[in-house]
């Protein structure tokens, strides 16, 4: 049905409609062998549906979909071994002890490595003795995510993985992301926020409404990003500051606001062109410079927002996905 | 990772408690109802209370043969109160195998590893049926150990037979409770079922018994099906395995369904 495209999870129009409702429009997505893929979107975005697709949990309405090559419905349970999948509602009410909940994941997954269990349970901090069902929420998290990483599948699905976690356990989860990376894993991972995945991810993509309304990799979106930037320079040189700003590609907003005895601010927004801008101001007589980090988080909420959605429509997507 | 029957053994483990509790209940209806035959059945004291009772509710209730050593056993025990019991674990266990778990969200996780839904349903129906059947094996144990104190005078032949129907019957309420769930998902439905077959079964039954012109409503009764031609006292019969056949339809069209539907939508 799908070609391989060596691409660890592939979808073409993939498609899913419960009833008269469309979780998911044609949704086109590569996630390259070896990468971290974060999806970021709102609730009902469509980040839960796509990520079931993959573990055929349930069964897309048109549209292909290939994972580590196959698809699900015919991979099976050969294929579901060499993915660890961390559902989004982790509801673990057994009363078994971790140890042998996981033992039982463990004899229904890829082969565990011996000690991977407990190496993983160090790591994160979670007491494998204890009742499954008595753990606090951070914890069964954690129970969720050690069955997800213990047999090292090649695709690691991870639905909102660090909800409930502390930032601690969160920079431990960040470093084993890395350390998946680093032997090959491809993961793809989601979030209703950019912060949770911008550590780790290289690709992201914005869900809305089911479809994808951006693509990009975190540096591009950070280098693309509005800055705002803060320019002192004595008064006699603020006029020639203000032409070679002016001048500048990418900047806008500039205005001069008032400042210590004998110099002028000037202040305005910068949309990419750092380097050009770096250079251009080099040649005047700085007394200071403020390039704030661009807030992309803000910059995702902005995608999140009805006002955004007439750029979103499915023809401007659909342009976006066959230039990449 | 070699071991076989995954699902089967976690659904085992994860049921014993619940499987002691049933055994130990199993163990006082028995012995609280089977050794006051001899003070009660056996001396006719019996017969003369159901004789004052009226023949509707005789009828209703089975009593009519209570008279008799196994009639007693039947009437009290595989008629109601196991029958009852047994129902009660067996829609209980049913529901909690497939749409139990996927309304609380675990069945998802479970479906995610490397197991097929035919096996989840095959697995987990046999853990259901195979403590079904404990409990049937504790009953005809315990029946064969009071058999001679109790002066029931019940044929070994004739009580296994009554066991395999008191299974079928039992296991029927099971695969409704399992077949519905798996192809609703749904917990609610999946008790509806269970114990709707069990309820349905009794009273058509009990009404067939009223008069002659209702008794072909037996022939619809899974209940008259087990029990109708008393296997307790001539021994086996065919329809006893209609209500295995039924089992079987059950859990096809369940994983038919379940193999092609979404989970936990």
């Amino acid at each position: 049905m799908t070609t391989d495209t060596g691409a660890a999870v592939s979808t073409r129009g993939l498609t899913k409609r419960y009833g008269a409702t469309t979780a998911l429009h044609g949704l086109d997505l590569d996630i390259p062998r070896g990468s971290v893929f974060g999806m970021i979107g709102p609730n009902g975005a469509g980040k839960t549906t796509t990520m079931r697709l993959l573990l055929d949990i349930i069964r897309p309405t048109a549209g292909e979909l290939s994972v580590l090559g196959r698809t699900p419905r015919d991979g099976g349970a050969e294929l579901r071994r060499r993915i660890g999948y961390l559902p989004g509602e982790l509801h673990l009410g057994t009363r078994v002890k971790g140890r042998e909940f996981l033992a039982h994941y463990a004899e229904i997954s890829g082969p565990v490595r011996k000690g991977a269990v407990d190496d993983l349970a160090d790591r994160l901090g979670v007491d494998l003795g204890r009742p499954v069902r008595s753990l606090s929420k951070g914890n069964k998290q954690k129970v969720g995510l050690i069955q997800a990483f213990m047999h090292e599948p090649e695709l690691l699905v991870l639905d909102e993985p660090t909800s409930g976690l502390d930032p601690l356990v969160q920079q431990e989860f960040h470093a084993m992301l890395h350390e998946a990376k680093a032997k090959g894993q491809t993961v793809f991972l989601s979030s209703h926020v950019l912060s949770e995945v911008q550590q780790t991810a290289h690709e992201i993509a914005i869900l809305k409404e089911g479809r994808i309304v951006e693509r990009s990799t975190v540096a591009d979106l950070r280098e693309n990003a509005v800055r705002h930037v803060k320019l002192v320079v004595a008064e006699a040189d603020a006029a020639s500051a203000r032409s070679t700003l002016d001048a500048l590609p990418g900047v806008a907003g500039t205005a001069s606001v008032a400042n210590g005895p004998g110099t002028v601010a000037l202040t305005a927004t910068l949309d990419a062109h750092v380097d050009a801008f770096v250079k251009a101001v080099a040649r005047l007589d700085v007394v200071d410079l403020t390039m704030e980090e661009p807030d992309l988080e803000e910059m995702v909420l902005a995608y999140y927002g009805t006002d955004l959605s007439s750029t979103a429509e499915p023809v401007d997507t659909d342009r976006k996905a066959a230039k990449r | 990772m070699n071991r076989s029957l995954p699902l089967f053994r976690r659904s085992i483990l994860d049921g014993w408690r619940g499987l002691v509790g049933w055994t130990i209940g199993i163990l006082v209806a028995l012995f609280l109802y089977l050794p006051l035959y001899p003070s009660f059945g056996g001396n006719g004291q019996m017969q003369q209370i159901v004789d004052t009772l009226p023949p509707e509710l005789v009828k209703s209730l089975n009593y009519d043969q209570i008279g008799s050593g196994p009639g007693y056993a039947q009437a009290t025990f595989y008629g109601l109160i196991g029958f009852v019991l047994l129902t009660i674990a067996a829609v209980g266990w049913g529901t909690e195998a497939i749409a139990e778990d996927e309304e609380n969200g675990q069945l998802e996780l479970t479906l995610a590893h490397g197991v097929l839904r035919g096996q989840i349903l095959a697995e987990r129906t046999a853990a259901v049926l195979v403590k079904l059947a404990w409990l049937a094996i504790v009953s005809v144990a315990v029946v064969m150990i009071l058999n001679e104190p109790a002066e029931l005078g019940i044929e070994f032949g004739n009580l296994v037979a009554t066991a395999v129907a008191f299974l079928g019957l039992v296991s029927l309420a099971a695969t409704a409770a399992i077949g519905v769930g798996a192809a609703t998902g749904r917990r609610t439905w999946a008790v509806s079922a269970g114990s709707g077959v069990a309820v349905f079964a009794y009273a058509l039954n009990a009404l067939g018994n009223q008069s002659d012109d209702l008794a072909w409503l037996h022939d619809w009764s899974p209940y008259s099906w087990a029990y109708g031609d008393s296997p307790i006292l001539n021994g086996w019969n065919g329809t006893i395995w209609l209500n295995y056949a039924v089992i079987a339809a059950l859990l096809a069209v369940g994983w038919f369904v379940f193999r092609r539907r979404d989970i936990a939508v």
